[in-house]
């Protein structure tokens, strides 16, 4: 098991330190800082609205902050453009999934090894990957957009692991997914924690998503109200405040 | 009291997700209706429906007595109801003043003549005349517009004749709702007006719906800043997944299992029990 | 008279031509969602390539090939980097502003390389045909068809067997999930404005050696085929440019033998108008699908426009009648008479693409109507001139809005496509329409202007009358902005869904505001015609279309004292200086492109 409690490790895989942004003249973060530790899942949570989407735009280099910075495995990767912070060892699952609907399941899942050129080690990599989803092998050769909403889940989450990411961000990978889905790819996430990929993952589903989380972050209107590991945000009585607006947390 | 909005087993499907399903919602003059629920849980998809801008696969909308289904947006506006948007949609390039005074479009004499070329051609004549009554017409809404931004204490007036781009967001969805006052609805629908607002700004939102409930407008809100939505409501309705999952008094539907669970998750794991025992404790 | 089956051949070789440009269009629209008015200009440029090649390089055929490919690939490149990437991010209606500047520039380029005449381009492949049943094939025929099999196979296994390949269609399907896989999506731009230039220049080359004769005119009308293919197909679908423009050209093809060539191009735009109305995606496309994000904002930038102080307007209007007194040289002011009949173009294009945000590529049409109609009803109805000028107004104004109505439904690029079809339809009609319009000879010795028995000949009188009719129009205009209907038809512009939210009828007013800016556009034909005693299908241009968009836009859109300085600064001060006119549509098209890039709010700002 790993150490979930244990913030204090020499060198996070992924920091953001005093992120300030806006969209026009709102302000979406107000001095957001958080970490990922190497191996941890860590999610961020909260209600509608919170920030919590624009927090991913902002480490996948798809939205600029005004202040502050992202620090990817030692290095600053503020300002970079996406497919360079991608070349660096991320990988996404976009929230809504996000796949290529008109291509086949296969080429899906070689897009996700975009950047590599390494052809022999790409396709055991799919081998690989497609023993972790068996139901995504039997639609390999389907268009994308045709499946299910939890195949496509999978999909997409094969889809990141085919570029051999360092640390996965996953956008909201249960939304709109029934009860038996929700509960397979949260299974999943653990499965390919477990392998050596950290995940940082926005959820709205905190019970669950803590469930399988070392730690925590519960983001209000882009402030940071709670963090803590994800035993103790289970117990604590805030993050319902942070959900439905309650009196003490405003 | 009457029925002023009757929506009755709406359904609206895109592609393979059923945004509204088999919605029933009605609300009766006075009241004031609050729907909640997580994002995607097709609120403004229902609004859509309810003022015209998207047709339903099935079920019926009625309106102050009238069958409104699949009606066009404008011939709903002009039995009444008025909308705002969640993210904001005044018309950048006219002024605070035009922005508002587009909002009492249909109660215009020359846009109400009939839509045949006769009744749009007269309307153009008018316009370019510009005879008597449509002076004191203009004149009147004019006034109209003042005492509607006035509400808004000095945030709008000062700008009236500024353009609406040159507005804060803040400001831009107070423009929004000025503009719908200026219809003078006897439905109101208001799309998250507090999105993207801080405390202060929230806070003097609520008031000013506050204030046109106690004057008597029928409110049907959605709104994520469930404090604000407590406090106001006479009835609360949630939605999920585009079903209705409660609907009730605000203090009931905020302990009801079933909204808990659509905002903190499936409660598989025995998490939400937890969560509610550290409430009640 | 030729079998069927010469007509089918035909068809398809034409279609070929076609396919090759429409798949261009096609591919840049899934990557950039973005209608490519350029891609006409880079077909002509493929064909001079050719013609430099074959006749002063002697190349042999593959080598003139692999060298039009090249170049145009180049120039593609070009364009995109130089003329597109500086626009992202821009209203959506930017970057297709753009690529009409582009293609006048293209255009006039190589005009003054190679000058306005045509040219034969020899064909390089020997002149044998062979017999089939009743027809003929031959060899450029084959050759045509193996280049249109070969560039869809090649095209085919470049999307589907290599990485940019699948770059470009990623991209074109969600262009942020591709840049999350780590995709350049730049360089899919660039990747796709070189195929589609060197596809579109390889099917210049070879429509030159089918007819064996080049201009540089072809290039407007090979823009309107390949967007005429692609809207049949479905915008931005590669397949479906492929059949849409085979059908374009079998149907072509077939009308031809049914009804005569001159028939042939009314076809492909009734279609076109047929398709954009019936089927918006296309043929193949679904019938209702998502409804559009809601877009807010508007294409218009916005800005405070500039007012002019009361005494100034007076003191200008003073200028302008004592002019003709102080300037004695009547060539000045037969130029400035000539500016104000296109201030009132400018007038009438304003108020719709400005005021009412419907941007009209085909307002050179109106002009024509209002000509013909003045014309007419003075040769034929024998009406006073003074009569007959008003009266053409208003037939302008009800027949170009009956004519624009089934399009009040499309927004944005669409309307503009729509416009531009409609515009070339009214041409089309007006030279088959022998028994009403003399068809193509045009109609000879129309009055002159005319009040009562006074003819006005010389050049001050004719200033006067155009200059007081502009500033008459300019005020009824002014009116009508400042009347609750200016209100209405602005609120349209900046956002038509919350308008119709707030109970405004689009299509009552988008109505009204094509009825009086064809009255305008009718007013300024009827006098052209009665001035120059001579039209016919060709007296107004789409080039003049473009011109006057171009006018708009420097002079602020909805901006009625802008659109009157427009004018003067666009017609006006090339003449004045004698500028020669080979350059003056040259600069049209670059001051079209740095407006947009610089000023998209035009000097005097948006009203």
């Amino acid at each position: 098991m790993h150490s979930p409690t244990n913030t204090a490790l020499p060198e996070p895989l992924l920091a953001l330190d005093h992120i300030d942004t806006f969209y026009g003249a709102i302000q979406v973060h107000f001095d957001l800082s958080l970490e990922v530790g190497r191996g941890e899942i860590v999610c961020l949570l909260g209600g509608n609205a919170s920030g919590k989407s624009t927090t991913m735009k902002i480490i996948l280099g798809q939205v600029q902050p005004k202040g502050g910075t992202v620090t990817f495995a030692g290095e600053a990767i503020t300002g970079l453009a996406t497919p360079k912070i991608i070349r660096r060892g991320v990988g996404s699952v976009p929230e809504a999934r996000r796949l290529f609907g008109a291509m086949t399941v296969r080429e899906n899942l070689l897009m996700g090894a975009y950047l590599r050129s390494d052809r022999a080690t790409v396709a055991e990599d799919l081998e690989r990957t497609l023993d972790l989803f068996p139901r995504v092998k039997q639609r390999l050769d389907q268009r994308a957009g045709t499946l299910s909403g939890g195949e496509q889940q999978m999909v997409a989450m094969a889809r990141a692991l085919m570029g051999r990411p360092k640390l996965i961000c996953m956008d909201e990978p249960t939304m709109g997914l029934s009860p038996l889905y929700v509960e397979r790819v949260l299974e999943l996430v653990r499965d390919i924690n477990r392998a050596g990929t950290t995940i940082f993952m926005v959820e709205q589903n905190a019970s669950l998503a803590l469930q399988i989380a070392h730690r925590g972050y519960v983001l209000q209107t882009g402030r940071v109200v709670l963090t803590g590991s994800a035993q103790e945000l289970l117990m604590d009585p805030g993050i319902r405040d942070a959900y439905l607006g309650g009196e003490q947390a405003a | 009291m009457t029925t002023l909005l009757d929506v009755s087993a709406l359904v609206r499907r895109f592609g393979g997700i059923t945004a509204v399903n088999k919605i029933d919602l009605a609300v009766t003059a006075g009241e004031f209706v609050s729907i909640i629920g997580p994002n995607g849980a097709g609120k403004t998809t229902l609004f859509n429906l309810i003022s015209g801008l998207d047709r339903p696969d099935s079920g019926t909308v009625q309106f102050a007595g009238e069958t409104v289904t699949g009606l066009a947006p404008d011939h709903i506006a002009a039995r009444g109801l008025a909308r705002t948007f969640q993210h904001g949609r005044v018309f950048a390039n006219l002024t605070v003043r035009e922005n508002v005074l587009i909002g009492a479009h249909t109660r215009q004499r020359a846009a109400r003549w009939p839509a045949l070329p006769i009744g749009a051609a007269l309307e153009f004549v008018a316009a370019l005349i510009r005879p008597t009554w449509m002076r004191d017409e203009q004149e009147l809404l004019d006034q109209e517009v003042r005492d509607i931004l006035g509400i808004f204490g000095d945030r709008l007036l000062p700008r009236i004749d500024d353009p609406a781009h040159s507005l804060s967001y803040a400001n831009r969805r107070r423009v929004e709702i000025a503009r719908a006052l200026a219809l003078k609805p006897k439905l109101l629908l208001l799309d998250e007006p507090t999105a993207g607002m801080n405390q202060t700004e929230t806070a003097e939102m609520k008031a000013l719906i506050g204030e046109l409930k106690r004057r008597g407008q029928t409110i049907l809100l959605i709104e994520h800043k469930l404090d604000l939505v407590m406090q106001l409501s006479d009835r609360v309705v949630v939605m999920d997944d585009g079903i209705k999952i409660a609907e009730g008094p605000p203090q009931v539907v905020r302990h009801d299992p079933a909204v808990i669970e659509a905002y903190l998750g499936h409660p598989t794991l025995g998490a939400a029990e937890k969560v509610v025992a550290a409430e009640a404790s | 008279m030729s079998s069927w089956f010469d007509y089918t051949i035909n068809g398809l070789v034409v279609g070929n031509i076609y396919a090759l440009l429409a798949v261009g269009l096609a591919l840049i629209f899934g990557v950039s969602h973005l209608i490519n008015f350029a891609q006409g200009s880079v077909y002509s440029v493929g064909a001079y390539v050719g013609l430099v090649c074959i006749t002063y390089l002697n190349t042999p055929l593959p080598l003139t090939i692999a060298i039009v490919l090249a170049s145009c690939g180049l120039l593609g490149i070009l364009i995109e980097r130089i003329g597109l990437r500086p626009l992202q991010g821009r209203t959506r209606i930017a970057p297709l502003l753009a690529t009409i500047g582009i293609s006048l520039v293209l255009d006039q380029i190589v005009q003054l390389v190679f000058s306005a005449q045509p040219r034969a381009l020899p064909s390089q492949v020997p002149d044998w045909r062979f017999v089939i049943g009743g027809g003929s094939i031959g060899a450029l025929d084959l050759l045509i068809a193996a280049i249109g099999l070969a560039s869809a196979a090649v095209l085919f296994a470049f999307l589907r067997f290599t990485k940019l390949g699948w770059a470009v269609r990623a991209t074109a399907q969600d262009r942020e999930a591709a840049q999350q896989m780590g995709v350049d999506v730049d360089r899919v731009d660039s990747a796709v404005f070189a195929i589609a230039s060197a596809l579109g220049g390889l099917s210049g080359l070879l429509v030159g050696m089918y007819y064996n004769n080049i201009s540089p005119a072809m290039s407007f009308q090979a823009t309107l085929k390949g967007i005429v293919a692609q809207v049949i197909g479905g915008v931005g679908n590669v397949p479906g440019a492929i059949f849409g423009s085979l059908f374009l050209g079998l149907t072509e093809s077939y009308g031809i033998a049914l009804f005569g060539t001159s028939y042939r191009n009314l076809f492909a735009f009734v279609i076109l108008i047929l398709v954009l109305i019936s089927w918006p995606n296309g043929l193949f496309g679904g019938r209702r699908s998502l409804p559009p994000e809601p877009l807010t904002g508007t294409f218009i930038a916005p800005s405070r426009p500039v007012l002019l102080p009361f005494w100034l307007v007076v003191a200008l209007v003073a200028t302008g009648l004592l002019l003709p007194v102080v300037v004695t040289s009547p060539y000045v002011i037969q130029t400035l008479s000539n500016a104000w009949l296109y201030g009132m173009l400018a007038l009438s294009l304003t108020l719709v693409a400005g005021t009412a945000g419907q941007i009209s590529l085909g307002h050179a049409a109106l002009l024509a109507i209002g000509g013909y109609a003045s014309a007419l009803l003075a040769l034929d109805l024998g009406l006073s001139v003074l009569v007959a000028i008003p009266l053409a107004g208003l037939i302008t104004g009800l027949i170009g809005t009956l004519l624009v109505y089934p399009a009040f439904g499309l927004r944005g690029h669409y309307v503009a496509i729509a416009t531009l079809g409609i515009g070339e339809i009214v041409s089309l009609v007006i030279l088959n329409w022998e028994s009403l319009t003399r068809g193509p000879i045009g109609i000879t010795g129309i009055p002159p202007l005319a009040i009562g028995k006074h003819d006005f000949y010389s050049a001050p009188a004719v200033y006067w009358l155009t200059f007081a009719v502009l500033v008459g129009l300019a005020l009824l205009q002014r009116r009508l902005l400042r009347s609750p209907l200016g209100r209405t038809l602005r609120a349209i512009r900046d956002d038509d869904v919350a308008a119709r939210t707030y109970g405004i009828n689009p299509n009552r007013y988008k109505g009204l505001a094509f009825a009086f800016s064809g009255f305008v556009a009718g007013v300024s034909g009827a006098i052209t015609a009665h001035l120059y005693s001579y039209i016919n299908f060709e007296t107004f241009t789409s080039q003049i279309s473009v011109l006057a968009l171009t006018m708009a836009i420097l002079g602020g859109l909805g901006n009625v004292f802008g659109a009157i300085a427009a004018a003067i600064a666009l017609v006006g001060l090339p003449e004045i200086f004698r500028v020669a006119s080979d350059y003056r549509m040259l600069i049209y098209g670059l001051a079209l492109l740095l407006l947009i890039r610089f000023r998209p709010q035009g000097l005097f700002g948006t009203v």
